[in-house]
């Protein structure tokens, strides 16, 4: 026993010895070496072990192999040890003391060591019955005993690799893929690779090496080259890969001092510092080793798909006829499902052909072959200077990418094959572009496609409810191909991780669209989508999307409803292209608000006009000149951009500056008002500025009445910061004499009405019931109309009557007294008949009113608060 | 030891963080939560199709304070979710029975 103590101590020597010059960067082969360290003390056991002479002595020759990836020599730091113990015929008792003397000093030194003692028939009828145990002895390997077991061992295992077999083998590597597909490629797993199993990983290679090893009994890597299974650029690709994804794995086992195939997040860092990574561009380290990792394992998924095509087509498809049949692109065939190019010579004299097959491909919906893959792969430098400009060339790009969808994406194909970044080498910066952080799931150039192809997807929508409004909004964009190549490009400005990448990104985009032939309009507005395509995103996470003034400036920072609906269509199709942190249903809900809120805004065009914008600066600077402030600009500019747009659009300049005086004035006060006279000595003017109570207007309106003041017409404004600022026009008192002390009066009822909810219950009682109107037709009838439409802030209610005294009042009190606030008032105006409008939202979710039932309430109360209207002329005839 | 959970409008997300680091409380946990209000949802009119939209995204802030800094801190981020307006949203104040820290064991204010 002691002995195997010794060996076990020497290989754990020269194990660390491996490590640390690998560590150190000494050039040796980790994987072989690691391997012939473990051969070597099997030798030395095997050879001095007492029980297996005994064994050998008594006729039961056997055979020591290695299997699986030790099997392949390619032993990772801390990968498990597959060991066969192999028998001619039985296996003896005996053996338990070898395995003893053999594999518990290992076991006690915390190798990973699975064994296996079977005698040759065991293993051959097993392999056969588990799929997955013969996959560990296509990579058996011989290290010690009697050679003649394995050999007669592998003869006959061969020998039964019959048709019938190999069938079942390739079924099961198929939908052995197939499920790894499903378990790994979902997008939550490219945060964190899993080396081994994950898509990408050293499965692919795996896989690829079973199936050769299968189809053709070949007996290394190298082989895989020779038997043609990878071309020559393809097989030094592999190698290069191979190195990378295994130096990462070492390195992966050593800090993690366990079997650990997952690059978690947060071994990220490290690993890339132990890479050696220096920070050569202003990219971070650990985002240049992620993006080299990422085109590394890019690669073996594509091993993986040579590897599925091929099986494919060796088991699936051998009935289907292997003629070709011609496609409507001349130069290109399909055969056995799958798109070739008729000849290469061909595409030599006609390179468009490098492009045509996608299209072809993408119409069709029928993927290259390998193939043809290759051939694009090899012929790229015919993508020239020429075929970049041809306007052939350039119509076929543009049909391409609205082609490409979840289900077939035509535009991946073209970037794994290099086409895409000949045609647009811009590209080539943001390929493999990785954001470390657990919100960027996708390098950049992946991402990018994917936006395109979620926007695509919204031309087919089945689902029902609000996923229709991507479809119906999709409908509407004219220029489809603006939209798309603006997905495609928005990240462009990302190559640069210092910089702004929006701005960037539209700066880099210009030539690109000038050489694609877009016209000035389409290309303005691709830039527009790029340079804002965070825009709507940051609006809605980090503005009140409840607050009118959000949708208006978000309508006037767009301008368009054409650009809106694009700009909402990438923004939709970028979060969900990013990953799940991104785009989940909440995020989704404050877009769409957002995006229905800015529409209705936009298709008002009240507020987001350009006119009435030139309007409101024109108004701006007029204030600022009444104000005679110049040097404290910058805060009252400050203040007039917290008002609304409505009542900067509607309210004179001269009252917007008495509200400002009002407003510095306000201190603890309720409320603090102004009376002027104007041109007009019958009418005074009241501007009043306030804190936002319930019912504050229908109060002021109330004492007016109360007071005997007439109303000639008022505005009443709520801003966003619980202020208000109102305007009356009121007729002058009757006696000019006690002028001030009537007001002053009105100023402490109005006091009291704020206090006391009940104040005003005696002026209700004076509101008539029936009015006479001179009119000398049949008067019109009390009209109420309510529009929930229009806005997606407020329920708009217009009355139109005939003015009586105490009208202002009966409304707004029955407004106020059905849990509305008044947000916004225009009232008065025309001498006969007149039309108020008041903008309501309800008292305690600040929200319009969505309840029909409350909606005809409100209806009921404002009619039965108004008198019954009728002609005088027909009074008089009763009379 | 108090838990404080406060209900706030998205927007006021990094105000409240801000305001609750100025204080020395920077550990919170933060949920995007719906909030489902009287109204079942509101429409939006687009091309003359009714689009509902279910509810109300709000977030979710949890911080765990002692017992003594309890009432700055809902001060804090009181003040900080304020503006004044209707759904600026509710704070919750409830007892914390124990908190242990998993790597150290350490329980209670010393866990916080």
């Amino acid at each position: 026993m002691n002995v195997d103590r010794i060996e076990a101590a020497i290989l754990i020597k020269k194990k660390e010895q491996a490590i640390k010059d690998f560590l150190e960067g000494k050039k040796i082969n980790l994987l072989k070496t690691l391997s012939s360290c473990l051969d070597e003390y099997f030798y030395t056991v095997f050879e001095k072990s007492i029980a297996a002479r005994k064994m050998v002595v008594s006729g039961n020759a056997f055979a020591i192999i290695a299997l699986g990836g030790y099997g392949r020599k390619e032993q990772c730091v801390h990968s498990d040890i597959d060991l066969l113990l192999l028998f001619d015929k039985s296996v003896p008792p005996e053996v338990e003391a070898f395995v003893q003397e053999l594999l518990y000093p290992l076991w006690d030194a915390r190798f990973e060591v699975g064994y296996a003692v079977r005698s040759i028939d065991e293993c051959i009828d097993m392999a056969f019955e588990r799929f997955d145990i013969l996959t560990t002895v296509l990579d058996a390997r011989f290290i010690c005993g009697a050679s003649l077991v394995y050999s007669s061992f592998m003869e006959k295992f061969r020998s039964q690799l019959s048709g019938k077999h190999l069938k079942k083998i390739f079924t099961y590597l198929f939908e052995h893929g197939e499920k790894r597909l499903k378990d790994f490629g979902d997008s939550t797993y490219l945060v964190a690779p899993d080396l081994k199993s994950g898509f990408g990983g050293l499965r692919d290679y795996h896989t690829l090496l079973w199936y050769a090893k299968l189809k053709s009994n070949i007996k290394s890597r190298r082989d895989l080259e020779y038997y043609g299974f990878l071309s020559n650029i393809e097989y030094a690709s592999l190698e290069d890969s191979l190195a990378y994804i295994w130096d990462i794995r070492n390195r992966l086992h050593y800090i993690t001092r366990r079997k650990c195939d997952t690059l978690h997040f947060e071994y990220q860092t490290e690993v890339a510092s132990l890479l050696g990574y220096k920070n050569k561009a202003k990219q971070t380290d650990v985002e240049l080793f992620l993006g080299e990792l990422h085109a590394k394992m890019e690669f073996l998924k594509q091993i993986n798909q040579i590897t599925f095509e091929d099986i494919l087509s060796s088991c699936r498809i051998k009935k289907e006829s292997a003629v070709s049949r011609p496609t409507k692109t001349e130069g290109l065939i399909i055969k056995k499902k799958r798109l070739h190019f008729a000849n290469t010579v061909v595409i030599l004299q006609r390179p468009d052909l490098l492009l045509k097959i996608f299209l072809e491909s993408g119409q069709s919906k029928i993927p290259l072959s390998i193939e043809a893959r290759r051939i694009v792969s090899e012929f790229l430098h015919l993508v020239d200077e020429k075929v970049k400009i041809d306007p052939r060339c350039i119509k076929t790009f543009k049909q391409i990418i609205a082609l490409s969808y979840w289900k077939f994406n035509v535009l991946n194909v073209m970037l794994s094959t290099g086409v895409l970044e000949r045609f647009i080498p811009e590209f080539s910066a943001i390929v493999d572009k990785i954001q470390y952080n657990h919100y960027h799931l996708f390098p950049v150039d992946k991402h990018s496609i994917r936006c395109v192809q979620v926007i695509n997807n919204f031309k087919e929508s089945n689902d029902m409810g609000m996923d229709t409004l991507y479809s119906n909004v999709f409908k509407e964009v004219r220029n489809k191909n603006a939209l798309l190549m603006a997905a495609l490009l928005h990240d462009i400005g990302k190559s640069d991780p210092a910089k702004e990448h929006s701005k960037r990104g539209a700066k880099i985009a210009g030539p690109i669209l000038d050489r694609l032939g877009f016209k000035a309009t389409d290309k303005e507005d691709a830039l527009f989508l790029i340079q804002n395509h965070l825009l709507l995103a940051k609006i809605a996470t980090r503005r009140d999307i409840f607050d009118e003034e959000t949708a208006v400036f978000t309508a006037n920072k767009v301008g368009k409803i054409r650009l809106l609906r694009m700009l909402f269509l990438l923004t939709i199709a970028d979060s969900k292209a990013t990953g799940p942190k991104a785009w989940n249903d909440w995020t989704e809900n404050l877009f769409k608000d957002l995006f229905l809120k800015t529409m209705g805004i936009l298709k008002t065009g009240e507020l987001a006009s350009k006119k009435n914008q030139r309007l409101i600066d024109k108004k701006k600077k007029q204030v600022m000149t009444l104000l005679r402030e110049n040097r404290q600009e910058e805060i009252v500019n400050h203040q007039l951009d917290k008002m609304s747009r409505r009542y900067l659009l509607y309210v004179t300049p001269q009252n917007i500056v008495d509200h400002i005086n009002l407003y510095r004035n306000l201190g603890t006060r309720d409320f603090i008002w102004q009376i002027t006279k104007g041109k007009d000595p019958n009418i005074r003017t009241i501007s009043i500025c306030g804190k936002d109570k319930p019912g504050f207007y229908s109060k002021i309106a109330g004492i007016f009445f109360l007071n005997n003041i007439n109303i000639v017409a008022s505005q009443a404004y709520s801003l966003g910061d619980i202020h208000i600022l109102d305007i009356f026009k009121v007729m002058a008192p009757q006696d000019p004499l006690f002028e001030k002390e009537k007001w002053e009066k009105a100023e402490k009822d109005l006091i009291h009405a704020l206090v006391d909810d009940h104040f005003l219950d005696k002026a209700l009682e004076k509101i008539p019931d029936t009015l006479a109107v001179s009119s000398g037709n049949t008067p019109e009838p009390n009209q109420i109309r309510i529009d929930n439409e229009t806005s997606s802030f407020f329920t708009i209610v217009e009355v139109i009557t005939y003015d009586f005294p105490g009208l202002l009042f009966s409304i707004t009190n029955a407004l106020y007294r059905n849990g509305t606030n008044v947000n916004v008032a225009m009232v008065g105006g025309k001498v006969d008949q007149i039309m108020d409008i008041f903008y309501i939202k309800d008292v305690h979710d600040d929200q319009k009113i969505e309840s029909k039932k409350r909606l005809t309430q409100i209806k009921t109360s404002i009619l039965n608060s108004l008198p019954h209207i009728y002609s005088k002329e027909v009074i008089n005839e009763k009379d | 030891m108090k838990k404080i959970e406060a209900i706030i409008k998205p927007f006021k997300l990094d105000d409240v963080k801000e305001a609750l680091s100025e204080i020395g409380i920077y550990g919170m946990t933060v949920t995007e939560v719906n909030g489902y209000g009287r109204q079942k949802g509101h429409k939006e009119i687009y091309r003359g199709a009714e689009y509902v939209v279910d509810f109300v995204p709000k977030i979710k802030v949890e911080i765990v304070v002692s017992d003594e800094r309890s009432e700055e801190a809902v001060d804090t981020v009181r003040n900080a979710a304020n503006s004044g307006k209707i759904g600026d949203g509710k704070i919750f104040v409830s007892n914390v029975e124990q908190a242990i820290r998993v790597r150290t064991n350490e329980t209670g204010n010393e866990a916080l």
